[in-house]
């Protein structure tokens, strides 16, 4: 099968910065890729390449066959992006946002209001469809974020931390669609920090870790038989340490007290 | 007053610093040697712009009377800048999960916003004093020169505290979720309020009436602030003609501490929380909408399927067409410009010193209607530039991350929308009192300029304003010379045009001409406006 995806050599530097050093990494379309790794890895630089809003690297990147660099356009409107704290225009109402959005994606008007609608819906959004989102709770903002990012419907979903304020039954409903998308054969790129999630939702996991792609595997490739977790498995390979002697550092600090050797368990 | 004196300089430490540190995020590092010159000449501007204050000062011989007439002008004007500038930070919530949860009291809160603006509002005021001070020095010796910057001082304390209490005394009888609405309504009316009362004033105060004033007819100025503040001067022996202007004068120390001491006491207990709750998450069910009945905001779906073509186009004309309607930022800045247009006509009549029944009596016979249609291309402007500009800019992410093809496509269709929506119904407005005044004739005048304003304000998006609509940051210091030169030259740009078609005047059929060239210029460069690439766009991000 061919990659949907192939990152070859990728690199950028923010001046003397260098935050994505010689990625190379292969996803397959009907997969939901769970990317992980701490914070300043590199995640966003690589979401944002990935979505063309960063465009200005080096290496390649080919989607579906097609050199990004060459093909941004095509290739953006086969994407599907619902960034990390996104800010939208809260000043319009659902029905506003999607239009607007939908325009940009070249929806016809009656396409955009039926699936706003239907998709509003399944997330208990309808009564509030025009209602000005200035007063909308941060989970009411990611649903029509989330409703945004695949009004269009893409076949590559692109999403960074899309659990963040939203309630538990929402979150119920995000975990069934990302299983629906994948079954319509979407591929998934899915960024977060929740590793409960991740390891439940993620065909593969890529973790990325001071710029470098650091493991590449399934979860049962990454267990390798020891029965760890995904948070373990990350603490260990992104450097960690002994996280119990870090808190215990941290509330001496709060207390004015020396730092005491952790607790040790038999 | 309750506050705690180390928090509030932690406060506003913080503050200042963060203030600091902006030009340096925003501007390139090898632009940091200009920052210090464009202060300075920001410095220069407030103080011609002082120096226009100071009129009353040659124009009246009862210093007293000189002195109020300068009192007035300048709390009017530094009222109505704290009301469109500063109007954010006082009610800012943005820090409300910063300082909010943590023990600080509300008159700590209040006061470090006050504050913080007062420093600001002293970096104008300053220079911009420096005129007068400059003059009453020269006019009336040293007892002035010491008397006049402490009035400045309480001036200033006046201006902000009334701000204050008003806003406060608004948060105390409304609904918190319902104020940012009210605060907005009343900040544009208040703009358009004072600009319509200074223009007046100011041509009132330049005709014949001025020199045979009789102040005993006005004899309720011994109520406003600004003559308690003139009352001063009668301390230093100069004679008032109202009585009782010596005990007046105390109001001018009083009045401003019992400002801070009431707002502080009886309006400021509740500021935290109330500025806290201005943000309201929750959604109130008041006006239910009927789902599938489609809002009102569906007119600008409409319109943008008749005036636009491309469906990125469509997007930038709904998406102006909708925030303009509701920005308050936009609305303040850009609405009093185009209340200017009609104001600055009657002020111009009134400069005249004949009877003004006299002055519209003649009106047919002069070539004026010019001035006042050629006057719709600053509002228009004013649109323009603000069109760009969001306190939500962060959310211009979807312009990048969606496949935009030609980024001239959604600044086109802001600019049919902003054309739509404002110019076109302003020209109408004018047009229609053009027409009463001057006669069917002046139709070719409303046609020719219509489309030369039009034409300009293309060519301006053309040169200048090449970024998506909201996508901008708006700085709190102002753009500076660059700024400053760029508005003068669009001033001299619309004279010019203006006067060609004065001269034009003479020949109806070399109006129709040139209607036909403009239009013909105004189609090239239309065509080029949407073609902006993305190359552009990127270029005009980083200037």
């Amino acid at each position: 099968m061919q990659p949907i995806i192939t990152i070859r050599n990728l690199s950028k530097n923010y001046g003397e910065k260098q935050v994505l050093r010689e990625i190379n990494l292969d996803i397959y379309p009907g997969q939901i890729i769970g990317y992980i790794g701490p914070n300043g890895a590199g995640k966003s630089t690589t979401v944002k390449v990935l979505t063309g809003i960063i465009q200005d690297y080096t290496g390649e990147v080919i989607v579906a066959g097609k050199l990004l660099k060459e093909n941004l356009m095509e290739i953006k409107r086969s994407i599907g992006y619902i960034p990390e704290l996104a800010e939208l225009y809260d000043l319009l109402t659902p029905r506003e946002y999607l239009s607007f959005i939908g325009k940009l994606y070249h929806l016809e008007d009656h396409v955009i209001n039926e699936r706003s609608e239907r998709m509003l819906a399944e997330f208990g959004l309808l009564p509030n469809i025009d209602q000005r989102m200035d007063s909308f709770s941060k989970g009411m903002r990611q649903k029509v974020l989330l409703t945004s990012g695949l009004l269009h419907n893409p076949s590559i979903v692109i999403l960074d931390e899309p659990l963040s304020g939203l309630d538990a039954n929402a979150v119920i409903l995000v975990k069934e669609l990302l299983q629906v998308l994948k079954q319509e054969g979407k591929t998934i790129f899915y960024c977060s920090h929740m590793m409960d999630v991740v390891e439940k939702v993620s065909d593969r996991v890529v973790l990325i870790d001071k710029g470098r792609i650091v493991a590449n595997a399934t979860m049962a490739e990454l267990k390798d038989g020891t029965g760890n977790s995904l948070e373990q498995i990350f603490a260990r390979l992104t450097d960690a340490g002994n996280a119990s002697s870090k808190a215990d550092s941290f509330a001496s600090a709060i207390n004015d007290r020396s730092s005491q050797p952790p607790i040790t368990h038999e | 007053m309750g506050a705690d004196t180390e928090q509030l300089k932690a406060i506003l430490l913080a503050k200042l610093k963060m203030d600091d540190r902006k030009p340096i995020a925003y501007r390139k590092a090898k632009e940091g040697k200009s920052y210090n010159y464009s202060t300075l000449l920001n410095m220069l501007i407030y103080a011609v712009t002082g120096l226009l204050y100071t009129f009353p000062l040659f124009i009246f011989t009862d210093t007293i009377v000189a002195m109020y007439g300068y009192f007035t002008i300048f709390l009017f004007l530094l009222t109505f800048s704290l009301i469109t500038d500063f109007s954010n930070v006082i009610i800012d919530s943005s820090d409300k999960y910063i300082l909010v949860p943590r023990p600080v009291n509300d008159s700590t809160i209040f006061l470090s916003r006050n504050l913080y603006v007062f420093i600001y509002l002293l970096r104008t005021v300053l220079p911009m004093s420096l005129p007068g001070w400059v003059v009453l020095t020269m006019s009336h010796g040293w007892p002035t020169a010491i008397l006049f910057p402490c009035t400045i001082l309480l001036m200033t304390f006046i201006s902000l505290f009334l701000v204050n209490g008003i806003y406060l005394l608004i948060l105390k009888i409304s609904k918190p979720e319902r104020f940012k609405n009210i605060i907005g309504g009343f900040q544009i009316a208040f703009t358009i309020f004072i600009i319509i009362f200074y223009n007046l004033m100011q041509g009132i105060s330049r005709s014949s009436a001025v020199q045979n004033l009789d102040i005993h007819q006005y004899a309720w100025i011994r109520f406003t602030p600004p003559y308690w503040l003139a009352a001063c001067w009668s301390w230093l022996g100069y004679e008032a003609v109202l009585p009782g202007t010596m005990w007046l004068a105390a109001l001018a120390f009083v009045f401003p501490v019992f400002c801070l001491w009431f707002t502080v006491k009886f309006l400021a207990p509740s500021f935290g929380r109330k500025i806290a709750a201005i943000d309201g998450v929750e959604v109130h069910e008041l006006h239910q909408p009927k789902v599938g009945k489609r809002s009102k905001g569906n007119l600008a779906g409409k319109l943008a399927n008749i005036f636009v073509k491309t469906d990125a186009g469509k997007a930038g004309f709904m998406m102006a067409w909708w925030q303009t309607s509701r920005s308050r930022s936009f609305k303040m800045k850009v609405y009093p410009a185009f209340a200017y247009v009609p104001i600055y006509f009657v002020y111009m009549l009134l400069l005249n010193d004949e009877p003004l029944k006299q002055v519209v009596a003649a009106l047919p016979q002069t070539k004026i209607h010019l001035f006042l249609l050629y006057m719709s291309a600053f509002a228009m402007m004013q649109a323009l530039n603000y069109v760009t500009i969001s306190d939500q800019y962060k959310a211009a992410w979807i312009y990048y991350s969606a496949p935009v093809d030609v980024p001239g496509h959604v600044l086109a269709g802001a600019f049919k929308a902003l054309w739509l929506r404002y110019c076109l119904p302003f020209l109408f407005f004018i047009g229609s009192i053009v027409l009463y005044i001057w006669g069917a004739d002046a139709i070719i005048d409303i046609i020719l300029a219509t489309v030369n304003v039009t034409v300009f304000t293309v060519c301006v998006m053309r040169t200048t304003n090449r970024s998506f609509p909201f996508s901008q940051k708006e700085q709190m210091k102002n753009a500076g010379m660059k700024g400053f030169f760029r508005g003068l030259l669009t001033m001299i740009l619309i004279a010019a045009m203006g006067f060609a078609h004065y001269f034009l005047s003479v020949f109806w059929w070399l109006k129709t001409l040139f209607i036909i060239l403009s239009s013909i210029f105004l189609w090239l460069v239309w065509d080029s406006c949407l073609n902006t690439n993305w190359q552009v766009i990127a270029k005009g991000e980083d200037d």
